[in-house]
């Protein structure tokens, strides 16, 4: 599903990543750790396209992302849902136009869209706050709100970039279980942390990264 | 539908949340395309003017004394059979004559003492709009000296030419003016579109992030372009409007230019609309310029 090739990514002459190659499988719950500034936004970057390598390859859902046309990326980040530490909600629109948002732009019918906005909103809980503004969310909803907007048109792969960093232990642990829930119905998920307790709680394969160099993997097992 | 909903709601909210700059760039852009406008309208009543004056300019075609009648029909009909001939008068030697007496009366014994009526017959001539040009004239009056029987052409080439000069200058001028001053348009609504966009430069990251196409993006600030463009042309022809009124006003109460406030006129409805579609497309593209540097800059 996701395939790194000795991929060189630079900023200022600075390594960001360094001869990284990395295979994840469909269907594989992958942790990303390290710690800051050790690579891993660049390397999720790297696969939605905001980003090209400066050498190597990568491919994501069977497409070759360095070589992709500016035309063609968000047909890719159509099929990759992202969330993000600091949810990146539209602060004037409410929890159902934002869910809605990555519908609205594939042009889908009104009424698909206010099935697939309800199933997401009751998938990650929130469905009773459609109408609200994130404003008046908690951390948790919102995050919540943000998952349900990455995974509302079905993505084949879901990045998330320190999805927790803003949230208590006891959110931290619900989120985890959610990004669980929508890996067990075959979404590829990969959570890029810098937490070791998501570490504990997620018993999944874990890539580490250490100044844009990848480490020996590990897994382990609570 | 729920997308082209979507977009221009987009657009709405977009003029709503920035209203103060969009009302003073529509203002703006009002007072610029009303300047070129002046010109535009000043152009449009000189040309028609040209147009009127072109219209008198009339061609004199002298025929040979010794001609005979049925010459002097060949020439008629050869003439009637000219596409370039609009208008054909003709005028023998003792209406000639007539004429100069009625003209000149005090001169007229000068031509009794030569005995014999001096004055050639002629063909006074009319030419249609697209030969009134000085070449297309000059060229005309060659070709027609050469016709058996004639025996001159005369015309008021001084005449023809600087009233060409006359038109090509202003032409030029409201060519040049518009287009400096339609680049100011531009210029305005640029910057004004640039506002937006840096005020909602995080939406449109979000949306670059869920899969958003760029046109997509981008047809809710083109329609804010095409918004103020449309309204700064609506505007700045109703504000000509206003002067134009006020100018006639002003001629009919001073008694200045007495008649002239007749012949005088606004653009017709059909130049409105292309001046407000002018208006659309700057605004556009003035959108579109910011919408390139704002992609070149990522920001």
């Amino acid at each position: 599903m996701i395939q790194l090739m000795h991929v060189t990514k630079q900023y200022n002459r600075r390594p960001a990543l360094s001869d990284v190659t990395l295979d994840i499988q469909k269907g594989e719950f992958v942790l990303l750790m390290g710690p800051s500034g050790a690579g891993k936004s660049t390397l999720l970057r790297l696969l939605i396209g905001a980003e090209r390598p400066d050498d190597g390859q990568v491919f994501v859902n069977g497409r070759n992302v360095t070589t992709l046309k500016a035309s063609e990326i968000p047909f890719l980040r159509r099929k990759v849902g992202t969330v993000f530490q600091d949810f990146r909600l539209l602060p004037k629109k409410s929890v159902f136009e934002n869910v809605a948002l990555p519908l609205l732009v594939q042009g889908v019918s009104s009424s698909d869209i206010k099935r697939k906005v309800t199933e997401a909103l009751r998938a990650v809980g929130v469905e009773h706050k459609r109408d609200q503004l994130p404003v008046s969310l908690s951390t948790g909803e919102q995050q919540r709100v943000c998952i349900a907007r990455a995974i509302v048109n079905g993505p084949v792969v879901l990045l998330a970039d320190e999805p927790t960093g803003n949230l208590d232990p006891v959110l931290t642990g619900e989120i985890i279980e959610l990004f669980k829930l929508i890996n067990a119905r075959g979404t590829t998920v990969v959570v890029a942390t810098h937490d070791p307790s998501v570490m504990a709680q997620v018993n999944r394969r874990v890539v580490t990264l250490v100044r844009g160099t990848l480490m020996p993997e590990q897994r382990v097992v609570v | 539908m729920r997308t082209l909903f979507y977009l221009l709601r987009e657009a709405w909210a977009n003029i709503w949340t920035n209203r103060t700059t969009t009302v003073v760039a529509i203002l703006t852009t009002a007072f610029t395309l009303a300047c070129v406008g002046i010109f535009l309208l000043l152009y449009v009543n000189l040309r028609a003017a040209a147009g009127w004056l072109q219209e008198d300019i009339k061609i004199m075609v002298y025929l040979d004394d010794r001609v005979a009648a049925a010459t002097v029909n060949e020439v008629e009909q050869q003439l009637r059979n000219d596409r370039a001939v609009a208008a054909l008068h003709f005028i023998s030697k003792e209406q000639a004559l007539g004429e100069f007496k009625a003209q000149f009366p005090s001169e007229s014994h000068l031509l009794e003492g030569l005995g014999q009526n001096p004055l050639p017959a002629s063909f006074v001539v009319t030419l249609s709009p697209p030969f009134r040009s000085p070449d297309a004239v000059q060229r005309w009056a060659e070709r027609t000296g050469r016709l058996a029987g004639v025996a001159k052409v005369d015309y008021n080439q001084d005449w023809i030419d600087a009233l060409s000069t006359v038109i090509r200058s202003i032409e030029l001028v409201a060519i040049g003016i518009g287009l400096v001053l339609s680049a100011a348009a531009v210029t305005i609504i640029a910057n004004t579109i640039r506002l937006t966009l840096f005020a909602r430069r995080d939406e449109i990251a979000i949306l670059r992030l869920i899969g958003a196409t760029k046109t997509f993006i981008r047809i809710p600030y083109l329609l804010e372009g095409a918004v103020l463009g449309g309204l700064g042309s609506a505007m700045s022809l109703f504000m000509l409007k206003v002067l134009y009124e006020l100018f006639r006003q002003e001629m009919r109460t001073t008694g200045r230019f007495s008649g002239l406030e007749h012949l005088i006129m606004f653009f017709p409805l059909s130049i409105c609309l292309v001046l407000v579609a002018v208006g659309v497309g700057l605004g556009c593209a003035g959108s579109f310029v910011s919408l390139r540097r704002f992609d070149e800059a990522k920001v």
